[in-house]
Parts: C-alpha cells; structure tokens; sequence
C-alpha cells in the first residue's frame, strides 16, 4: 500500500519544488528596486490608514464552526459509501438515523437564520 | 539509447525514484502547457462571446501569446509590501500550486495509465483541495492589505461553505460505485449502453451540484467575489506581482483543470468511449463501438476535460457576479438539502439494485 | 535505513520541530501554521503506519477545517502580543507545576505499573507489517464501524448535534443594523401591496 503513496510524496516535492523555481527565476531575473510609495499597501491611491490586520465579523467565526462539524459528517459518509452493499439495509439505516439526527441540527440553524449573510 | 544512464549502479539504486520523478513530470509538464493555452482559449472563447477577436499578433492567431506572458512576468519585479509578512507572503502561492498540482498524482488517464493507484483516490483528492484554501488565508493575511485581507476571509469562507456540498456530491459517487479508487469508479461506469451508463444521468442532481460547487471552489466566475477585480481589486493576491502571481494564476487554473478532470471521471466515465457497448446505435444497425474503437481512451478523457474547462469560460462570459449572501445561500441552502436527499435516494437505488445501472451487470 | 525508515525519522523530526515550534513562536498565526505541519507530519507517519483512511481524514478534518477555524479565531482576535506576555512571568511557576505533575505521573506509570509488562510491550513494538496495493483499510473500518460499534457511531451524531447548538448559542447573534433585501419577497409583491385606489367624490373648487 505504502508503494502508492511514494509518487504522491514526489508529486507534492516537485509540484512545491517548481512554484519555488518560478519565484526564485522571478527574484533572480527582474529587476528589484523598492522605494516607499511602491512597497505601500494598496489603498485606492490613499495613504493606509491603519493596520490592516483588524477584527472581524464573528459570523466567519460560525460558518467556520459549522464547516467543522459537516466536514466531520463526511468524513463519517465516506467509508459507509464504500462498504453499503456489504452493510446491507442495517448499516444503511444506522446511517438514516445518523443523518436524521444532524438533519435536526440543520434545520435549527436555518430557523435560527445562521445560515443568512445579511 | 539511454542505456549509458540506465546502466549505471546509481541509477539502479535510486531507480523507483528516478522513474517516479520522470513520470511526475511527465503528466506536469503538459499539465502546465495546458494551463498556458487554456489562458489563450480563454481570452479567445470570451473574445468571440463578446464579440471581439481576443489576441492575435503574438504567433499564428496568438498561438504564442501565453508564453509572452510568461516571459513578460518573469522579468517584472516581485514587490514586497512593507510590513507584510515577507516569508509567508512568498510561501503561500508555493503551497497553492502544490495542493493544485498534488491530486493530479491519483488521476486515471488511460485503464493502465495511472501513476498511482492510491485506495482511498478521492477522499485524498478532497483532502488535498482542502488544503488549498491556506494558500488564500496566508496570501491574504501576510500581505498586510485590506483588500487582501478581506478577499481571503471571503474566499475562505466561501470555499469552506462549497466544499461541504462537493463532498456530499462525492460520497453520493462513492455509494454508485462501491470504491474509492478513481479508476475503479470508472470502470464502474461501464456498460452496454455507452454514455447512458455513466453516472451523469443516476446521479444528475449531484452532478450539478458537483461541477458548480467546483466552479466555486476555484473562485471563478460567477463566484468570484473574493477576486472580482472590480469589487475589491484582485482580492487576496491584490499584492502580488511579477512571478508570485504568476504562481497564483498557475495554481487557479490548474485547479479548474484538475475539477474539469474529476467531473469527466465521476460523472462522464472518464476515459471510457461514449459508444462503449453500442452495437446498435439508434436501433440503426451501425456498430458505433466498433466504429470508435480506433479512439485512444485519453482522447475520450482530454475532449470530456475540454467540455468542463469550456463550460468554465461559457459561465465567465455569460453570468453576472453572485451577491456574496446569494453565494451561502445557495451553498448552504440549496446545495446541501438537495445532496443530502439524493444521498438517501442513491442509498434505496443502490440497495433495491435499480436496473439498469445497478444489479443488472453484477 | 530504509526509504520507510528514513521518512519516518525525517517526519518524526518534523513534527517534533514544528510542535516545539508551536509553543515557541510569539506571532499567534505563525503559532497555528506550524500546528499545521505538526498535523501534516502526523498524518505522514499514520500513513507510515498504514493507516490509510485516519492519515487522509486528519489532513482533511483537522487540516482542512479545524485549523481554518483557528487561524480565523487568532486573525479575528487581533491579539496585542506586548499585552500577552505581561502575564507570563505571573503564570511561570503554575505552568511549571503543572508541567511537572504531568511529566511525574507519566514517569511513575512507566516505571511503576506493572512496570516490566508496560516495557516489553513498548520495546517489542514492531511497525505494523507491509498490506498489499489492493488493500483497503477504509472498507475495513466501514465494515465494523456501522454494524458492531452502531451505538457510539449515532452518539457521535448526537454529540455533533450538540455541537452545533451550542455553536450557535455561543456565537450568533442577529443583527439588526443591517438592511437586507428579500428578493423573494420582491418579486412576489402583488399589486395591492403597494396600490391603494381611493374612491372619492371630486371636490369644487372653492
């Protein structure tokens, strides 16, 4: 098994190795000579106003919680996909109800509105 | 011819790496050049919809155009923003075009023409997509900018929101197909009615929400509002110039390439001829598997790849941009619903062995 | 030293490295990318291990959602780093003491319980032995996970449940400055909601 993962090690080495050679080329090749206007932050031509590292809005906050717990329900779907037609009808309403049980939960978010990006 | 290479007592040690690594590159290289001229089809497929002519005065009908680019963006200077995080800011685009480059290592191209037949194919192809989005986070929070700041947590937060739906949409093919490996789900397409057998048709439901949840992962247009250059400039790599951006725009379009691959895999048979199994086409008498049997199975694979990367650009020229809470909506509200239902749906099709695209061949 | 060997010391290092970096580095979202690779080369060595389906999963779960979570938490907060280390010295010796409670509990267990047991057990560990290519650990653990262990899978929905109710008690909160259109509501406007036709009798002018 293991012998199948050694072109994904390679892969990801070369496909990193390459985006390093093209930034590096980009370094080597043009030309480099910053001056303070040029290396100011984008800003429609104002001056920055301030640091631009400021609070955000706590709904990222939720959708990312959220994101979390559906991500874990696939990660639950995924090996039921593979074996279903060896659990039989057993594991698959062991899955109904699991499902029914998140599908509650889904549908208290939307009453709620956390769903809604106003 | 190579054999003074080949013969070699250092070759013979390290040879499963070096004919990896050959191999590796073997499908990037193209990999890349297919990038470069989807950017050329790209301007001249939207020239043409718009009415314009799109480049034509670098090489035969702008044939040379992206490599002009190329070289244009290589010799421009890489700026680093002051007070940006100048490690990070060079980093981010390196891991973007990594974890769009790195799925392509399970993709089938041909039955025997694999690099690696990984078992758990598309969970891998989800985990590693996944990663894609630190690629954005990190972009946007060391440019210290904020525009780019704020186009990372849009595009964060949008690919998070579609990569639930793409997922339910995967397991919905997991369940058609009984395996995770890429190319047994193919081959569990095959049938003796040619295209009516793949899972496009089954599983059409997911099949649309697959390839839009896709369209939206690579923040392309009509979902590009972490990018629209005319809402907040370019979004998370407003700061980027010269080679690292060029390392972005790689990245993206690799990922559309890689989605257009992975759609023609799971719901299109892949390399899979669409006559495959068709003796009497139209109840005609012409044996159309015969007649198309001369067809190599990468054509079948390249002309469904070229159909998604068209329909990316068709979309581009046509759909005015999503309203940012129209995008969750429709990820949260209307992707997910439906995917969960047509779960259950597959899940009573697969177990009551529904003819004829399950039970019937097994 | 195998090719095997020789990725899992090189991972094992990295993990160590980057968790010591974790806890090293003052920058906050540094912090959270170096929890990052340490999750990266965990999953590397699980998969070493020939844990095909927890290797993919932690990438995909922890990598891919739990860390977006955090990094979005440490860049929303805008932690004032000069505020934080303010306390650091106040905090030193219960950080201490509780370091040492832990680190002289797992030495007491070591060599304490059942001590000679505990340690051929640990010394004859061997890694777990070559699967053939065609082997699936994912379909192996569907097999037991949703008929044997049904009961703790459907207390994993509930505990998810959970999760998301609490998710939203914590953080939402509806917002009421905000204007928002519904075009639902839009389109569907009738006449009479907007037209109100007045009968009257026409007035002289006076």
């Amino acid at each position: 098994m293991l012998s199948n993962y050694l072109p994904v090690l390679i892969f990801l080495i070369v496909g990193g190795g390459i985006g390093a050679v093209m930034i590096i080329a980009g370094f080597v090749l043009a030309p480099h000579k910053p001056d303070s206007e040029k290396t100011s932050p984008y800003e429609c031509g104002f001056e920055a106003f301030e640091d631009s590292r400021m609070k955000f809005d706590v709904r990222y906050y939720l959708v990312a919680i959220l994101f979390i717990l559906f991500d874990l329900e696939i990660a639950f779907l995924f090996p039921w996909a593979v074996v279903l037609d060896k659990i039989g009808y057993f594991g698959f309403w062991a899955m109904v109800i699991f499902l029914g049980i998140l599908v509650v939960g889904f549908i208290y978010e939307w009453k709620k509105g956390a769903l809604e990006w106003e | 011819m190579f054999d003074f290479i080949t013969e070699t007592a250092l070759f013979k040690e390290y040879e499963v790496y070096i004919m990896t690594t050959i191999y590796v590159l073997v499908i990037m290289i193209p990999l890349f050049v297919a990038v470069a001229y989807t950017t050329w089809l790209e301007r001249k497929v939207i020239g043409a919809m718009q009415v314009r002519i799109g480049p034509r005065n670098v090489g035969f009908r702008g044939l040379l155009q992206p490599w002009a680019d190329m070289f244009k963006l290589i010799f421009k200077e890489i700026i680093l923003p002051s007070g940006a995080n100048k490690v990070l800011f060079v980093i981010a685009p390196v891991i973007t075009l990594a974890s769009a480059v790195a799925a392509w290592a399970v993709i089938p191209f041909d039955a025997e023409k694999v690099l690696s037949k990984v078992n758990a194919g598309l969970l891998y192809v989800l985990a590693v997509t996944s990663v894609g989005v630190y690629g954005v986070i990190i972009a946007g929070w060391a440019s210290n900018s904020k525009y780019a700041l704020l186009g990372a947590m849009r595009s964060a937060a949008q690919i998070v929101a579609y990569e639930i739906a793409m997922g339910f949409a995967l397991v919905g093919v997991l369940m058609a197909a009984g395996s995770m490996n890429l190319g047994e789900i193919v081959l569990a397409q095959k049938g003796t009615n040619g295209l009516l057998d793949w899972y496009w048709l089954p599983l059409l439901p997911l099949f649309l929400v697959y390839f839009i949840s896709g369209v939206a992962e690579t923040n392309r247009a009509p979902f590009d509002v972490a990018e629209g250059e005319s809402e907040i400039v370019a979004g998370f790599h407003v700061e980027y110039s010269g080679m690292t951006f060029a390392v972005f725009f790689l990245a993206e379009y690799a990922n559309m390439i890689l989605i257009s691959a992975l759609a023609s895999i799971m719901f299109l048979g892949g390399w899979l001829s669409p006559f495959e199994g068709v003796h009497n086409f139209l109840w005609l008498g012409i044996d159309m598997h015969a007649l198309t049997a001369w067809v190599p199975g990468m054509a079948w694979f390249f002309a469904k790849i070229f159909i998604f990367i068209f329909l990316y650009l068709w979309f581009r020229a046509t759909f005015p941009r999503y309203r940012y809470d129209q995008i969750m909506r429709l990820g949260w509200k209307v992707f997910i619903p439906i995917t969960i239902v047509w779960i259950l749906v597959v899940g009573f099709m697969v177990l009551g062995e529904v003819s004829p695209w399950w039970g019937a061949t097994a | 030293m195998t090719g095997v060997q020789f990725l899992f010391y090189a991972f094992a290092a990295m993990m160590v490295f980057c968790a010591l970096m974790v806890i090293t580095v003052r920058n906050p979202v540094r912090s959270a990318l170096f929890l990052v690779l340490t999750f990266v080369s965990c999953s590397a060595i699980w998969l070493l291990m020939e844990a095909e389906f927890l290797a993919i999963t932690l990438v995909l779960v922890y990598v891919g959602a739990v860390m977006v979570l955090f990094l979005f938490v440490v860049m929303m907060l805008d932690i004032n780093i000069n505020r934080l280390k303010e306390g650091f010295v106040k905090y030193l010796p219960v950080g201490i003491g509780v370091a040492g409670l832990f680190g002289g509990m797992l030495t007491w267990l070591l060599y304490n319980v059942e001590a000679a047991d505990l340690k051929t057990k640990m010394r004859t560990m061997y890694p777990p032995s070559a699967k053939p290519a065609d082997y699936s650990n994912t379909e192996e653990l569907g097999e037991v996970l949703y008929t044997v262990y049904v009961y703790p899978f459907e207390i994993a929905a509930v505990i998810l449940l959970v999760a998301i109710v609490a998710a939203i008690a914590l953080t939402f909160r509806r917002r009421t400055t905000t204007k928002y259109q519904n075009p639902d509501q839009q389109v569907s406007v009738k006449r009479d909601d907007r037209l109100r036709v007045v009968k009257m009798d026409s007035e002289e002018k006076k």
